[in-house]
Order: structure tokens, then sequence, then C-alpha cells
């Protein structure tokens, strides 16, 4: 049964990228990934391209059914047979893929995550491990997609909100009874030495910083995969060594 | 008539900053709703609301519901009682402007019951201010939510990615869908910006009112906690903000 690690944090600080380069050097296999956030952008950091290969994003098999008419009943088995069908997972030689996609009805995001939650559940046993990549927010923590959390990855921008961002995370989890094994902070390309050491203070466990990379935008400006990043890039080398800090078996 | 003004963008692309900003240079008096659970928009003007009793609109909702249960007293519906709930204890009144706050919610579920509630009475909230702004939480879902559904003025704060371009073309197909009208649709480019990606959100075709500066004060300000409307009028930040308002005729 594939531990569920997932990684969280505000918007904007890099949750994707590290999901991206944690995928990159985490030796589990098979490994399945899954995109949270509406305004995914997962699949596009690891150069999959979902419309080519004509893959579904949750969201768009919901409302496709939903769209025809379909009871709302039978939606989790029209999708069930969807995914048998292979039509929403993304295989990768590396990765699957699972991304929820953009909803574009009047309401939440309740159903489509109700939905994936239940895929999770069914396909967690096929894989050594799994890796959530949260939409930006808190939102996603109160609808509990995963209950049992092993490694809480959360990452941190260098501002006072990202403080109360802890505080918050844990209030919530606490509240909807989300359990996780480890809580791990993580600094972005941002930070600076001086709140390293706050954090450090903090009484958290901090891995360490995702080192700044010009390569990083470069390749999500012209979409190209960050599995392909040299090795020895800033990004990288300072993933790997908080996925090491974290007792990761990397490749 | 109150204009309303939403702002909204990718996680960290700089709402809270805008708004707090836009604040200082709007007719007053003006609303502000900061709809982001992961709220920051008080602590950006220097609003401590504990310090000064002032609650969340979730955390005066759900005490409301739970007492209700309880068979507590009194019997109205919640529904009824939440705007007067709002005004007593949620509204924070400052110099020219108020503010409300969401809030963080700690039980299993989406926000779809305070954001409905919310929607129902917003038009009633705002009637007697000049301006209503909103600063949303990160990523699409609120959209989805529709809690203005007539927006003057909808303000997207990007951050130089390849993903804010197809976070516009998500936003517009949600709005589209959901059916919210906006008079006019803005895209403004965050501090990150170089001129090269600036060029490039000229060429898109949509209304680009010009980039919100990098100022370090502004970050220096966010981690001491204290309001940005101390910040100097001649600061970057102030005097970008101030360009833009003016472009959209809101100054």
């Amino acid at each position: 049964m594939g531990k569920i690690n997932v990684v969280t944090g505000r918007g904007g600080t890099g949750k994707s990228t590290f999901t991206a380069l944690f995928t990159k050097y985490i030796k589990a296999k098979p490994l399945l990934l899954i995109d949270l956030d509406p305004d995914g952008s997962l699949a596009k950091m690891l150069g999959a391209d979902l419309e080519k290969e004509g893959k579904w994003t949750v969201a768009d098999a919901l409302f496709e059914f939903i769209g025809k008419g379909k009871d709302t009943k039978d939606v989790p088995d029209l999708l069930k047979r969807k995914i048998e069908e292979g039509a929403i997972l993304y295989k990768d030689e590396k990765f699957d893929l699972i991304t929820l996609g953009t909803k574009l009805a009047a309401g939440c995001y309740c159903l489509p995550d109700e939905l994936i939650k239940e895929m999770i559940r069914n396909l967690q046993k096929n894989y050594e491990m799994v890796i959530v990549d949260s939409p930006a927010g808190l939102e996603h923590l109160n609808r509990k997609v995963t209950p049992d959390i092993n490694d809480l990855f959360v990452v941190l921008d260098p501002s006072e909100k990202s403080a109360k961002h802890i505080d918050r995370i844990k209030y919530v989890t606490k509240g909807v009874n989300i359990s996780y094994n480890k809580f791990y902070l993580v600094g972005n390309y941002r930070f600076t030495e001086e709140i390293e050491a706050y954090l450090l203070r903090s009484g958290e466990q901090y891995l360490g910083r995702i080192a700044y990379d010009p390569l990083i935008r470069e390749h999500n400006l012209k979409g190209k995969s960050l599995l392909n990043i040299p090795e020895d890039s800033p990004s990288a080398t300072s993933v790997k060594k908080i996925l090491e800090e974290a007792g990761y078996d990397l490749i | 008539m109150t204009r309303k003004i939403v702002s909204t963008g990718r996680g960290g692309a700089g709402k809270s900053t805008f708004v707090a900003l836009m604040s200082r240079y709007l007719s007053s008096p003006s609303l502000l709703i900061d709809l982001d659970p992961d709220l920051s928009l008080a602590d950006m003007l220097g609003i401590d609301l504990q310090k000064v009793y002032k609650r969340t609109i979730v955390e005066v909702l759900y005490d409301a519901v739970k007492e209700r249960q309880r068979g507590g007293s009194p019997l109205t519906p919640v529904e009824d009682r939440f705007q007067g709930l709002i005004w007593a204890d949620c509204l924070y009144e400052g110099k020219g402007f108020d503010v409300l706050t969401l809030g963080t919610k700690d039980l299993e579920g989406c926000y779809c019951f305070p954001d409905h509630l919310l929607r129902k009475i917003i038009s009633q909230l705002s009637r007697n201010y000049q301006n209503l702004v909103i600063d949303s939480p990160a990523g699409l879902e609120h959209l989805n939510r529709n809690i203005v559904s007539q927006v003057d003025d909808l303000f997207v704060i990007l951050d130089p990615s390849e993903k804010s371009m197809t976070h516009v073309k998500k936003v517009k197909a949600i709005l589209k869908e959901v059916g919210v009208m906006y008079n006019q649709f803005y895209v403004l480019a965050n501090y990150m910006f170089d001129e090269e990606s600036e060029r490039y959100l000229r060429e898109t075709g949509e209304t680009f009112l010009g980039k919100i500066e990098y100022d370090k004060r502004v970050e220096e300000y966010n981690l001491r906690g204290e309001s940005l409307h101390t910040l100097p009028e001649d600061s970057p930040a102030c005097r970008s903000v101030r360009r833009i308002l003016e472009k959209a005729g809101l100054v």
C-alpha cells in the first residue's frame, strides 16, 4: 500500500516545482501523482500534454457526464469505467498522473474532490508511493481528500503570513481529523538566511531551502519538463538534499 | 451606486498587496472583504482583529450554528441573523474603509455555506459604501461560487509564467459558465515581471494596466506586520498602484 505524501503551502510558493523535482529524484516505483489544483500545472511541468494524449481531467469527465444529463448518482460508476478505460490516468515512464482540472460550473470542488478521494483509495494499493500536489490555500484540507498522510511538506515563502499559515494548517488538520506522520517545512527560493534561522527556532522540522534557479522559470515559460533539469542545477541539488534530509531513497 | 471591484489571481501574485494599496486611493468609504481563508488583508492593513475584538465571518457563523444545534436560543435561523451578526461582531471600522474577513474554518467541507450566505447579503452590506473591494483567495474555486455576480472592475494579477496566461483563460471560461458579468477585465503584472514578459503581456490582447513595481519595503512591512497604509507615498509600490488606478478611472 503506497504511502501518501502531500505537498501544500500558500500560493506561488513552489509546491508544484517541489513536487516535480520530488518526482525526478524519488526511487519509489510505481509512483502515482495527483494534481489537486484546479489551476493545475503539474502535468505541464512534467512535460505531460494531457490533451495530446487524449486524457481527461477528473473535472472534464465529471462535467461531460453531468452535461449529458446523466444522473449524478451514476457518475461514480461512469467515472470508474472511464478510469478502467485509461481515460484519466496519464502514464509515463517515471510516474502515473491524475489531474483534477478546472470546473466550469457553479459550486465548489467537493464532488470532484470526493471522486478523486475514492480513486486514490482504489489505486493506492497498486503504487509504492503517492504524491499529492495541493491547490493554494487551505480549503482542500477541509475536504480531507487524504485523511492519512505520511509526510506533509509545507512549502513556505518568506513572509509573516507563512508563520500564520503553518498555524492554520495545524488548526484545520486537527479540526477535520487529518493525521500525518511528519510535518516538514521547506523554504522556497526567496528565503534568506535570517528567515531560515527564524524557522529553525520555530520548533518545527525544517528541511532546508529550494535554491533559486533561473532555469526553473525558463523551463516553465517554455513548457519544458523539469525532469530534464540538469543534475547540478541549484534547484535540483537543493531538492535532492531536502529529500535526503527527510530520509527518502533517491535515485 | 457602489462600485464593485474584485482582485484575483494565482497564489502569491500580490492580490492582497494590491487591495491594501488600492484602499489608500479609492474614494471613501470603501468596504474591503477578505475572502481568503488564509487571511492576510487585515495583517497588511496593520489590523490585529483579536486585539480589537473582531471575529471572522466563519467564526461567527459556525458558533451560531453550533449554538442552535445545542438547542440554544435564539430560534431564528442562522441565515436570518447572519447580517446582524456580521455588523455587530465582524466589521472592522477604519478610517475611510471598513474590513470584513471570511476566516479559516476547521470543520470538514467547503466554503460554500459561508460564501452562499455572503452572496445573499452582499448588496445590502455594501449599499452605503462608495466601493466594495473583494480580495479573493488564491486560485479559481471562489469564482465558481459567484459571490458578486455583477463586477465593475475585475483585476487579475499575474506572475510572469506561462501558467499565468493559462490562468487568464481559465478565469474567463469560469466567469462565462457561471454567469459572472464584468464591465472591465484588467490584467496587471506583479513585481516579478521583467520587460520581456511585460511585452508578452501587452501582446495578448487583454487590457494591460501596468506593473506593480517591486518594493523592498512591502516585503519588510509584511514581515513586521506593519500597515501598508503607512508606506511612503513616493515608494515604487504606491506610485505604480496609483498609476494603475488612474488608468482604470478609480482615483
